[in-house]
């Protein structure tokens, strides 16, 4: 069960692209410790955008965001201190194709944190095995399949030992067999109290494991739930249109 | 696509087809292929066979001259003119000794590829391909210095620097494993410190007598200039292509302006611009003379060139690489030289070794500023009153030299490349 610890304190966070939109219009949410936070919504309603201010993967011009208790700043060690300890998931995967498995795992260990390259790969190898594909760990991303990739990508979030982990749409680009036994490593993270903000339209997913499920529109939180009241009894008319489109 | 059949082969459902071979058509087989290829209907044929005779008459008349009309005394009495120019002969064994080394650490680096194969191969230490480059070159060491009426005593060199080159070969690639692996990684390191070395053998210094630039000549001169140029042009272009991706407006448009001002001019108008400004522009000691001077336009001309090229590959890797490694906590830098450059260079690197070919062909204008490199050096010889009218067989001689190191350069590239491709393997 989540603390009452806040590992994420997002307040009033504005942001605008370059050319002008307004993507993120004034957002707050704060996710504790060992809790799993569900963000739905419809496209362009500013999911990624918000999940990816996180790790700063964007920047965000008014408002305030803490991570851990490091506050979000123009500080480049702040930046780099948040990255180590935030995992993120990508929707593409994004492995490093020019590296082998192992490889992928192991790169931001040695050369960020500075580990032993030995160590580093025998704790790599546990990870593979506990995301069932140990036996890869010389293949290059390209021979896998999706649903292997990413869960290779999990597992090199992992390896740097994060203490939050970052899913943007995860099992969007897998064909519908691969979804499973990607979500099936998600439960397991989750029920070994990993603090997971996860941007999905998995509905079986957050039913069963989210601790609140959060649904923005245009770029505002408009509705932000327990799953069973979120599902059964949308307080919002927005949160209603969007279920009845999705289910 | 047929159907995929699902479910249970009980009594009602008919059984999957099975698998059964390919018809004809589909199985490799070099004959039926040729056959297929230029003899597929009575046109292709006709055409066929009129090229293969066109293409085997030049074929004969050139083999013809060149056994029984070509007077190649030409070629053997200024052998080493062509390979060094006016190099001073008590100084030679520093050339010698540069052909030994870079010879021993070929060998090396060549074994030591086998004996690592990449990590998803199994790899076989003597590959068809490598027995064969083997058969190559011991055919080169025996025939090519008798055909060039070397005395015995050179002969003999150039059989034990072969020699020592396969042997290396054979044992990097049989004990490459068994070596400390720390060992191992200083082998691609070697190669740099190997190159500045051979500078100073060539050149003098570290109490070695100075041979001064204007006494290299003909082969040393042309593999010296493109190899400079090269190695010099690669760290500009790479800078240069992350400059015109830079969010700094200066190191943006700087590096817009360098690329534009270089691939808007000939060659050959900034070698000479170079000869008169270079030595204004760089600090003293870097261009002190004419060949150093070319060196450099060489080395910019190609960095352009290159930047342009490097640039294409930075654009082809996706963004999310980049957004990956970051939120891996890799600072850019990190992220650059780990994941992105690794990326762009594998794609760029085709379009960099044409660019290094068509430079290692440039590098005959220096001819038109006065050096001696090999096209200067033919021209000298061909001016000599003794070789008059022996034009064909000294171009001819010239364009096979010319054809076997760009043809080198680009087999290299090519298995670079292999290596270098992680999605070789289909899914
Ligand atoms: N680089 C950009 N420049 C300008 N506008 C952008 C940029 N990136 C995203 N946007 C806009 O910001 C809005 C929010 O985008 P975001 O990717 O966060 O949406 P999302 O909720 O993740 O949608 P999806 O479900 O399609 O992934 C969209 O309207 C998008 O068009
Ligand atoms: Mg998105």
């Amino acid at each position: 069960m989540p603390s009452t610890q806040p590992m994420i304190e997002a307040r009033g966070v504005q942001k605008w692209y370059p050319n002008g939109f307004h993507a993120l219009r004034g957002v707050d949410l704060s996710v504790s410790k060992g809790e799993v936070v569900v963000i739905m919504g419809p496209s362009g309603s500013g999911k990624s955008t918000f999940i990816r201010t996180f790790n700063a993967l964007e920047e965000f011009q008014e408002g305030s965001i803490s991570v851990d208790g490091i506050a979000l700043s123009n500080d480049l060690r702040n930046i780099d201190a948040i990255r180590c300890d935030t995992g993120m998931v990508f929707q593409q995967f994004n492995l490093f194709p020019h590296l082998t498995v192992l490889e992928n795992l192991s790169l931001a260990p040695v050369v960020v944190r500075k580990r032993r390259r030995s160590e580093v790969e025998t704790q790599a190898m546990a990870l593979l095995e506990r995301v069932g594909i140990a036996e890869q760990a010389s293949k290059y991303p390209g021979q896998l399949s999706g649903g292997q990739q990413q869960r290779v990508a999990i597992a090199r979030s992992l390896c740097m030992e994060p203490r939050i982990l970052l899913f943007d749409e995860p099992t969007s680009a897998l064909d519908p067999e691969m979804v499973g036994e990607v979500l099936e490593v998600m439960r397991g993270l989750a029920a070994e109290g990993m603090t997971m903000v996860v941007v999905t339209h998995e509905m079986g997913f957050a039913r069963e494991v989210a601790h609140r499920v959060v649904l923005m529109s245009e770029g505002q939180i408009v509705e932000e739930a327990a799953p069973e009241t979120f599902f059964t009894n949308p307080q919002h008319e927005r949160s209603r249109q969007f279920l009845a489109q999705i289910l | 696509m047929t159907p995929i059949q699902t479910g249970p082969e009980s009594g009602t459902t008919p059984p999957l087809r099975p698998a059964r071979p390919a018809p004809e058509s589909v199985q490799p087989n070099w004959a039926g292929a040729l056959r297929q290829e230029l003899f597929a209907s009575r046109t292709d044929g006709l055409v066929s066979v009129l090229l293969i005779m066109v293409i085997l008459a030049a074929a004969l008349g050139l083999l013809r001259w060149a056994l029984a009309q070509a007077q190649w005394a030409v070629i053997q009495a200024n052998t080493s003119l062509f390979a060094i120019g006016r190099y001073p002969v008590q100084q030679q064994w520093r050339l010698w000794l540069l052909v030994v080394l870079v010879a021993a650490l070929s060998g090396v680096s060549w074994g030591l590829l086998r004996a690592f194969p990449r990590a998803d191969r199994s790899g076989e230490i003597w590959p068809f391909n490598d027995r064969l480059v083997v058969a190559l070159l011991g055919f080169l060491a025996a025939w090519l210095p008798a055909a060039l009426a070397l005395g015995l005593p050179l002969q003999l060199r150039w059989w034990v620097i072969t020699a020592l080159l396969v042997t290396m070969r054979w044992l990097a690639g049989h004990w490459g494993r068994s070596l400390p692996s720390r060992l191992v990684k200083l082998v691609p390191l070697s190669w740099p410190l190997l190159y500045l070395f051979g500078m100073v053998l060539i050149a003098g210094g570290l109490g070695l007598p100075r041979v001064p630039p204007s006494e290299w000549g003909g082969l040393l001169l042309t593999l010296l200039m493109a190899s400079f140029a090269i190695l010099l042009s690669f760290p500009i272009g790479v800078v240069v292509a992350l400059g015109r991706r830079s969010s700094l407006p200066l190191l943006r448009w700087s590096s817009v302006l360098y690329i534009e001002f270089i691939r808007g001019a000939p060659l050959i108008t900034l070698l000479f611009l170079g000869q008169n400004i270079l030595g204004y522009m760089l600090p003293g000691g870097w261009a002190p003379d004419r060949v150093w001077r070319a060196a450099w336009v060489l080395t910019f001309f190609c960095g352009a060139y290159l930047a342009e090229a490097v640039r294409a590959g930075l654009s082809a890797v996706p963004p999310g690489q980049l957004e990956a490694a970051r939120s891996l906590g890799l600072s850019m830098p990190l992220a650059l030289q780990r994941v992105v450059l690794p990326q762009a260079l594998r794609i760029a690197l085709p379009a960099a070794v044409g660019q290094f070919i068509s430079l290692l062909q440039d590098t005959t204008l220096l001819s038109l500023i006065g050096l001696l490199d090999l096209l200067g050096t033919a021209r000298t010889v061909m001016a000599n009153p003794e070789f008059l009218g022996k034009n064909a067989e000294v171009y001819l001689t010239l364009a096979v030299l010319f054809w076997c190191c760009c043809a080198a350069l680009g087999l290299g590239s090519r298995a670079l490349e292999r290596r270098l491709d992680p999605t070789h393997s289909p899914v």
